[in-house]
């Protein structure tokens, strides 16, 4: 079973895509187009790495990665955007944000930072304290 | 400089300063919305060469309609592109006379496709009701954008939470006097605008001055109108 990623970004074509691209490196991926379901899908099924877009209609990616850090914090989150803006970038960072990249993303570095934040993920001390651990499918539970 | 030595009075100033917010704010728009197409080219590139290497380590053909499936999203996606540079080129190009007579229909959709993001980023829907008659200013074209730009912005944004759901119908007619240009904003049908949000700073108000047009409030606050405040003549 690859990792779980759920990726949320309202350009449709793109995020169907590189879901397909994921995919082909062997991770589990699931793309929805806009905050609110990407929130409703993080409650049912969280997934290991959430890739996000900033700007979206109704909740934008930065309210979506605040409220997710709040009750998942062991899932890490990659933003992915077309917006250019360093203080979006540091607020991102800042929020708990395991990496920022801008749009287009080249393949190669995207399925590494994948791939290191899981680890990072798995080393973190803060799983002993019970914030969240792996379960047998790879998932975390809060 | 002191104030006396300032060659550009208050009221220039303020027009200048909201130009280039106004510049800055389509031009964050518009190359955000490129990055997205290049980013959806990239990924169909992408796919496309992951295919290759897939079919080379397993000696299997790519599927030729899925080729050509993906051949056909990058062609898409490079016209979209080129209409967005199209645009945007107009965009640019409109600071190059200083006064000319200006098609606003024409203005109205510029910027409405220019700031499409925006709108929808707000949950807004754009209906342009053609004019009945041919509706035109004699004007900055830029300032013009400007300030249609600007009777958008108060449309959609200055009265709603953008995390809303709800979806705003927002509605540009043109007035029937061909002697006498107005271009009339409405939202959705029990929408009311306040009298205090229209045009109110004096950086719209330089803008108004500057195109000579008036803001006119529709009944029961369901709107507004820009209109000359005397008779153009193309």
């Amino acid at each position: 079973m690859g990792l779980k990623i759920l990726l949320v970004d309202d350009e449709q074509e793109f995020v169907e895509t590189l879901s397909e691209r994921l995919q082909m490196r062997d991770m589990d991926t699931h793309a929805v187009f806009d905050g609110k379901t990407a929130l409703a899908q993080v409650q049912s099924h969280p997934p290991q790495v959430l890739i996000i877009d900033l700007k979206m209609p109704g909740m934008d990616g930065i309210q979506v990665l605040q409220q997710v850090k709040q009750t998942h914090p062991f899932i890490q989150v990659i933003v992915l955007t077309g917006h250019g803006s360093e203080k979006d970038r540091k607020t991102c960072m800042d929020l708990g944000a395991y990496a920022y990249f801008q749009k287009p993303v080249d393949i190669d570095q995207l399925n590494t930072a994948i791939r290191q934040s899981h680890e990072k993920t798995l080393t973190d001390p803060r799983d002993s304290m019970g914030f969240g651990r792996p379960v047998d499918k790879g998932f975390y539970q809060p | 400089m002191s104030p006396n030595n300032d060659p550009c009075p208050e009221t220039d100033r303020l027009a200048d300063m909201a130009d280039v917010k106004f510049f800055g704010a389509l031009a964050a728009a518009m190359t955000h919305d490129m990055k997205n197409v290049l980013a959806i080219i990239n990924e169909n590139a992408g796919l496309l060469g992951d295919l290759s290497v897939k079919a080379q380590k397993k000696a299997t053909p790519i599927d030729p309609l899925k080729a050509s499936t993906i051949s056909e999203k990058i062609r898409k996606n490079v016209t979209r592109a080129d209409t967005m540079m199209k645009r945007f080129n107009r965009f640019s190009h409109s600071m190059d006379h200083a006064e000319e007579f200006v098609d606003m229909e024409e203005t109205v959709m510029l910027v409405a496709s220019l700031s499409e993001r925006i709108i929808r980023r707000h949950g807004g829907t754009l209906t342009v009701i053609p004019p009945p008659v041919p509706c035109r200013i004699h004007a900055r074209r830029f300032v013009v954008l400007h300030l249609i730009f600007r009777a958008l912005d108060i449309l959609c944004c200055n009265h709603a939470d953008p995390a809303s759901d709800i979806q705003k119908q927002m509605t540009v007619r043109f007035g029937s006097e061909l002697t006498r240009p107005e271009i009339c904003f409405t939202r959705d049908p029990g929408f009311m605008i306040k009298r205090d949000v229209l045009f109110d700073s004096p950086k719209d108000r330089a803008l108004l001055a500057h195109v000579k047009m008036k803001v006119k409030m529709m009944d029961a606050g369901a709107g507004f109108c820009l209109c000359t405040a005397r008779p153009e003549h193309g």
